[in-house]
């Protein structure tokens, strides 16, 4: 089912938390909301599940207009941020709440609890409280509760955070498999990227309340529209440097690299702009030798990563297969790709 | 280790051992003693002594002693014998008198005061007033209607005197009847007992209690739970109004009660004028009498579950309401299987503390119906009250109201043992939070 936000506005007692938000999710289509802390990702959440209700514009589920129509019509189903689980209720009574309070049937309940308890791996844990789970078991159960009856939208707000690192891998495809399998709109919260990029068909980056982006992760990353969105995606992050046009090429004055600017863009000589450089386009292959101090090296086993100080004191990072001839201290001058450079004015937007 | 933290447990505790000791304990133990005694007005609470009166001898004629042995008793003899002269000598009789009265009729025995008087008359020493005359006479008396003996033998001896041919067990028998003072005794329960109007009180009570309490929780919940979705402000208005009947000192509520209901009052006014039966609501008839009472009560209890449950209700994470919404549950399941689940605790503690209030309490319903009509809203606590404390007899028998408060305690004890079962209040309190 398509969701679409026309215009939505969220206010907490006279404070504008989102002003007029467009966002439109397509059928069966997993959708990651990225964005720093506060930006409004929960928000945006609890009004598409109707807990909160809307201060202005719509909520569309298809053709429907949900704005009014309260939380129990909806057939959302939520993991929430600190999961919500019931305390007095045992772990099958969690996941059986949402059949148990539509009717169904004892054995219906017991068969798809059970189900959803092994997709989950957590078909040993029924009897327990959930004050006798960890973390990462609180979240298996909330999700199956979530995902037991089968909801036409599922919404997830970091549903993973507190998984091991192993659980999370197979969580991860668990979800993906689950939603794609159901065919189920989704919308998943993250801060982890990876997490976005690998289980989600969109991703939207959302700041101050806004959606700045929405884009498949890979054009998100090659073509980001903004430097906050250039910034926000890839770890190690973009490195930025300040320049101003020059006979058409760019020029950073304070360390004399030149590049040159990108084939159909025109812009006044002494336009101020930021060239922002990933990690990968420095160190081991280019056109554009840049020279610097190695400040810091980590190794992350099969690459290095390694700051490097240019003269004027402005930092480019460099991600490199493993090698062990160069240490903090080190002068060096390694090859900066300019074709993969992406350019931004002083105000943010890509050239 | 576990050595320190008991002791840091009881010295936690003191304060409230002394307390239970102080308030609990101490006043059961004497509700005990003196549910074992026939303690009331007439005998006193010190000792007593021994006294014939005309009625005991009426009940002892009922209870089958002899009829020989009780006109006997109730009757004065005047008997000349080394004894009666010895006595009048103590008492100041004229020596010269005397010696004419044992030698002229020494071993005579009269009935009658008139003739043994006469006899003296006709003595040559007799004095000369008709009143030391008399004293002389009522020296000679021997009779143990309403005389006040000091111990059961003398009190013995007396009877004996009086009717020589009574056998020893049935003397036995009239001097225990004749002991004026308190005893022991379980006759307080065997009536209580064997009486019908106490199944009638204990199904007043029981109807009372039942249905007060559960009007409490009820309303207690309703409000509560109202109020809760209500906005900030006209919540804690609503609930400012719902806790006047607790805050409220009991006299000025209940009078409130009585402008409301009785000839007159806001109700009575407001029936007359729609048509409907008025009349004195709290007095005047069975079914509002104790529709009044459970008012009266249940509101006072349902102000204070209202606050419990209240603070309980603010206490559940929100996000859970959250969740349950989203799942699906409607406001009625909300309640049903969040809500209430979460108030278990205060529901629990509003069941136990007012079912033992309201069987222990009698004030309410002392100052509106008074019991009344006839005795149909009498309740045990208030019946134990009226037969200890407030009688209209003026004879308040201490030790019937101590047996009556004594089964209240047992009653209370042993419902609280069963609550505490039942609602598994062991898990409620089981491990502390933090390990020492
Ligand atoms: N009930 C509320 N009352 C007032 N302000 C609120 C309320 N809920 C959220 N906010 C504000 O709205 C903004 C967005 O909050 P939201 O919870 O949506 O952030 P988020 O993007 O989910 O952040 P995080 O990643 O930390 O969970 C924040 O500035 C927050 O302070
Ligand atoms: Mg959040």
């Amino acid at each position: 089912m398509q969701i679409v936000l026309k215009d939505f506005t969220k206010t907490f007692d006279g404070n504008t938390v989102i002003d007029r938000m467009n966002l439109t999710v397509r059928d069966g289509e997993m959708l990651a909301l990225l964005g720093p802390s506060g930006c409004g990702k929960s928000t945006t959440l609890f009004a598409i599940c109707g807990i909160h209700r809307v201060n202005g514009g719509q909520i569309l589920f298809g053709e429907r207009d949900v704005s009014n129509m309260p939380s129990q019509q909806r057939n959302v189903g939520v993991v929430f941020q600190n999961y919500a689980l019931y305390p007095h209720m045992s772990v099958f009574d969690n996941i059986a709440f949402p059949l148990k309070v539509r009717n169904d049937s004892k054995a219906d309940i017991a068969r798809d609890v059970r189900t959803i308890a092994e997709l989950t791996h957590i078909a040993e844990l029924l009897g327990r409280r959930p004050g006798q789970l960890s973390g990462g078991q609180q979240q298996r159960v909330a999700l199956a509760r979530a995902l037991v009856r089968k909801p036409d939208v599922l919404l997830l707000d970091e549903p993973l955070a507190n998984l091991d690192a192993k659980l999370r891998l197979e969580m991860r495809s668990e979800i993906r498999r689950i939603q794609l399998e159901t065919g189920i709109t989704a919308i998943l919260v993250t801060h982890d990227q990876v997490e976005a990029m690998s289980m989600c068909d969109r991703i939207a980056i959302m700041k101050g309340g806004q959606i700045l982006q929405i884009d498949a992760p890979k054009d998100m990353y090659h073509n980001p529209r903004t430097s906050f969105v250039a910034g926000f995606l890839g770890n190690p992050p973009i490195s930025f440097l300040d320049g101003r046009t020059m006979d058409g090429r760019f020029l950073d004055e304070g360390t004399g690299v030149t590049l040159p600017l990108p084939a159909g863009v025109t812009v006044a000589n002494g336009t101020g702009l930021t060239v922002g450089i990933r990690p990968e386009h420095f160190g081991h292959a280019g056109d554009v030798p840049v020279r610097g101090k190695v400040v810091f090296a980590e190794t992350q086993g099969r690459e290095n990563l390694y700051d490097v100080a240019l003269p004027n004191g402005a930092l480019l990072r460099s991600v490199q297969p493993a090698r062990d001839d160069v240490r903090p201290g080190d002068e060096v001058s390694w090859q900066l790709n300019s074709a993969a450079a992406l350019f931004f004015t002083e105000d943010g937007r890509r050239l | 280790m576990p050595a320190r933290s008991y002791l840091t447990g009881l010295a936690f505790l003191s304060p409230a051992l002394f307390v239970l000791i102080g308030f609990f304990f101490l006043p059961v133990v004497l509700t005990a003693v003196f549910a074992f005694t026939n303690m009331s007005t007439s005998t006193g609470i010190s000792g007593g002594s021994y006294v014939i009166t005309g009625n005991l001898l009426g009940s002892l004629k009922a209870q089958g002693v002899a009829p020989t042995v009780v006109d006997a008793l109730s009757q004065a003899s005047f008997v000349v014998d080394e004894q009666s002269i010895a006595k009048a000598q103590a008492a100041g009789t004229d020596a010269q008198f005397l010696a004419e009265i044992e030698q002229q009729l020494s071993g005579k025995a009269f009935s009658e005061e008139r003739a043994f008087e006469r006899e003296l008359k006709s003595l040559r020493y007799r004095p000369r007033s008709i009143r030391d005359l008399k004293l002389a006479v009522d020296q000679f008396e021997l009779s143990v209607l309403n005389t006040r003996f000091a111990s059961a033998a003398e009190a013995r001896e007396a009877v004996s005197e009086l009717v020589p041919s009574a056998p020893a067990d049935v003397v036995d028998e009239i001097v225990d009847a004749s002991y004026t003072g308190w005893r022991w005794t379980t006759s307080n329960f065997t009536r209580l007992v064997s009486s019908s109007d106490t199944w009638r009180l204990v199904g007043n009570t029981i109807f009372y209690v039942a249905v007060t309490l559960s009007f409490t929780v009820f309303v207690g919940l309703f409000l509560a739970v109202t109020t809760f979705y209500l906005p900030a402000g006209a919540a804690s208005a609503f609930s400012m109004l719902w806790l006047l009947p607790r805050i409220t000192p009991v006299v000025l509520y209940t009078v409130m009660w009585k402008w409301f209901t009785w000839e007159g009052g806001f109700v009575y006014t407001a029936a007359q004028a729609l048509g409907l039966p008025a009349f004195n609501y709290m007095k005047g008839s069975v079914p509002t009498a104790w529709t009044i009472v459970i008012m009266v009560n249940g509101f006072i209890g349902a102000a204070f579950a209202m606050i419990l449950f209240s603070g309980a209700l603010k206490a559940i994470p929100v996000q859970q309401l959250w969740a349950s919404e989203a799942d699906g549950a409607s406001r009625w399941q909300q309640i049903r299987f969040i809500i209430l689940p979460h108030l278990r605790w205060p529901i629990l503690f509003v069941v136990s503390y007012q079912t033992l209030s309201l069987l222990s309490s009698y004030q309410e319903i002392w100052l509106t119906t008074n019991g009344g009509p006839g005795r149909t809203t009498t309740v045990w606590a208030l019946e134990s009250f009226n037969t200890a404390l407030n009688s209209y007899t003026g004879n308040l028998q201490y030790g019937l109201g101590a047996a009556m408060a004594l089964i209240l305690v047992i009653v209370g004890v042993a419902l609280s043992i069963l609550y505490l079962r039942l609602f598994r209040f062991d898990e409620l309190l089981s491990r502390p939070k933090i390990e020492f």
